[in-house]
């Protein structure tokens, strides 16, 4: 089995690990760079709670090997934060109830990321189609796009 | 998953060259979302993967008067759904693209590993096929070009010889008045695989279709022109009536799989009514008038 560098730049960190061919992207953000905010849940692709920005652009990190990601930039769950100031996703999502056990919400808050930058202003029906590749077990949606719906408001406020 | 080793060739001939001396347990990876789910599950347990990433010849999306869109292999379908010169000449082609699965594996799968991969249960090749798509094959040997009739075989499989890799989709242009509409059936909102879908081209003045070219996807193992409907439809005003004989037409012409996600019979009766609402939405026609569902 080959292993290969892997040079990228996760949460602004130039990172450079040597890592087997078969290593999932999900499993060397978490067990290589300790950034466990990602989460592994269905591990088939369905469930989206392993989403990561890659380039700016949401993936699923348990369909893909690290190898891909050599010369990328990626952004996780824990890249969002400015220091002590929460994300406007991550507190909407605190304060709208967003979230029940909270295990999928990084995954929502990151595939959130994606949909806010392309469609800064979504319709309630958009947001639904924009997090499609997600699932929640606990909530129900509802508040998931409340909280979104409500992000984005206040990201659009300075504009 | 299974170890395996991991190739990163820079040209087609390359690649080609690791194909042909690889052995049977090699595949191609462009995206990785399908294949990986394969390896995971054990269901492929390749020795190599060849990453086709580094081939710049894969790379880009083009347009010109005489052959038409040419769409790079590695075009990921959240490329084609957003490229301007895709919505200006194909734009069911880019209405398409943008449903295909979620947000995630749109922003990773490609339209040249969705058609290699040949599964059925996907939106792009009946898309492909009511747009008389070509695929250009690629080996040390040369390039060739398949019609996507000719290039999916059956159930995952394609007319791909061991050595050679997809560089690019070709659409030819659409005449003038033709239009587009790409529908489909899914069991649930959370089920990103159609169980039915239909792809109607169609060049029409008015409620009068001129052209027709109409693909089943998702119920059969590999998509099925419906030379029938499609002749049907030629030279006819298009009503409501119409639209209800044409689908009754695909519904008779097709053989749809069973399988636990849906028997024959369901499928069959779902192509019906995405094959109604199809042509109804492309000649513009409200279908909840007159004509029982």
């Amino acid at each position: 089995m080959s292993t290969h560098r892997i040079e990228c730049t996760v949460n602004g960190e130039a990172h450079s690990v040597e890592v087997p061919a078969r290593r999932l992207l999900a499993d060397f953000l978490r067990d290589d760079l300790h950034l466990t905010g990602t989460k592994r849940g269905c591990e088939t692709g369905i469930c989206g709670a392993c989403s990561v920005l890659l380039d700016g652009e949401v993936v699923k990190s348990c369909l893909m090997l690290a190898v891909q990601v050599n010369g990328r930039e990626l952004t996780t769950i824990e890249g969002l934060a400015e220091g002590d100031e929460l994300h406007p996703l991550q507190k909407n999502f605190m304060q709208c109830g967003g979230l029940q056990c909270g295990y999928c919400t990084p995954g929502f808050i990151m595939a959130s990321c994606d949909l806010l930058k392309n469609n800064p202003r979504p319709s309630c029906d958009e947001v639904r189609h924009g997090l499609s590749g997600n699932l929640c077990r606990c909530t129900g949606y509802t508040q998931i796009v409340e909280s979104v719906l409500h992000a984005a408001e206040e990201m659009n406020h300075g504009d | 998953m299974r170890e395996f080793d991991w190739l990163e060739p820079a040209s087609v001939e390359e690649a080609s060259r690791m194909l042909a001396d690889l052995g049977d347990e090699v595949r191609v990876i462009a995206g990785g979302t399908a294949l990986m789910l394969g390896m995971r599950q054990r269901m492929l347990a390749p020795t190599h993967l060849i990453s086709v990433a580094k081939i710049e010849r894969l790379r880009g999306i083009g347009f010109d008067a005489a052959q038409g869109l040419r769409i790079g292999a590695l075009a990921r379908h959240s490329d084609v759904a957003r490229s301007p010169l895709v919505q200006q000449h194909a734009p069911v082609l880019a209405s398409m693209a943008a449903r295909v699965a979620n947000p995630q594996v749109r922003n990773q799968g490609t339209i040249g590993g969705n058609l290699c991969y040949a599964d059925p249960s996907t939106d792009p090749p009946g898309c492909l096929m009511a747009l008389d798509a070509q695929v250009v094959l690629g080996s040390v040997r040369g390039e060739r070009v398949l019609s996507i009739e000719e290039f999916l075989v059956d159930y995952y499989v394609t007319a791909l010889e061991p050595d050679e890799i997809v560089l690019e989709i070709r659409v030819p242009p659409l005449a003038a008045g033709t239009e587009g509409v790409y529908s489909r059936f899914l069991r649930t909102a959370a089920e990103h695989r159609p169980l039915a879908s239909v792809a109607l081209v169609a060049r029409r003045e008015g409620a009068l279709c001129r052209e027709a070219r109409i693909a089943v996807g998702a119920s059969t193992p590999i998509p099925t022109r419906l030379r029938c409907a499609e002749t049907f439809l030629e030279g006819r005003s298009v009503t409501p009536e119409v639209a209800a004989e044409v689908a009754d037409i695909v519904a008779q012409d097709i053989t749809p799989v069973e399988d636990l996600r849906g028997s024959a019979d369901f499928r069959r009766d779902m192509v019906r009514a995405v094959a109604r609402r199809t042509v109804a939405e492309l000649f513009g026609l409200s279908i909840d008038q007159g004509v029982p569902a």
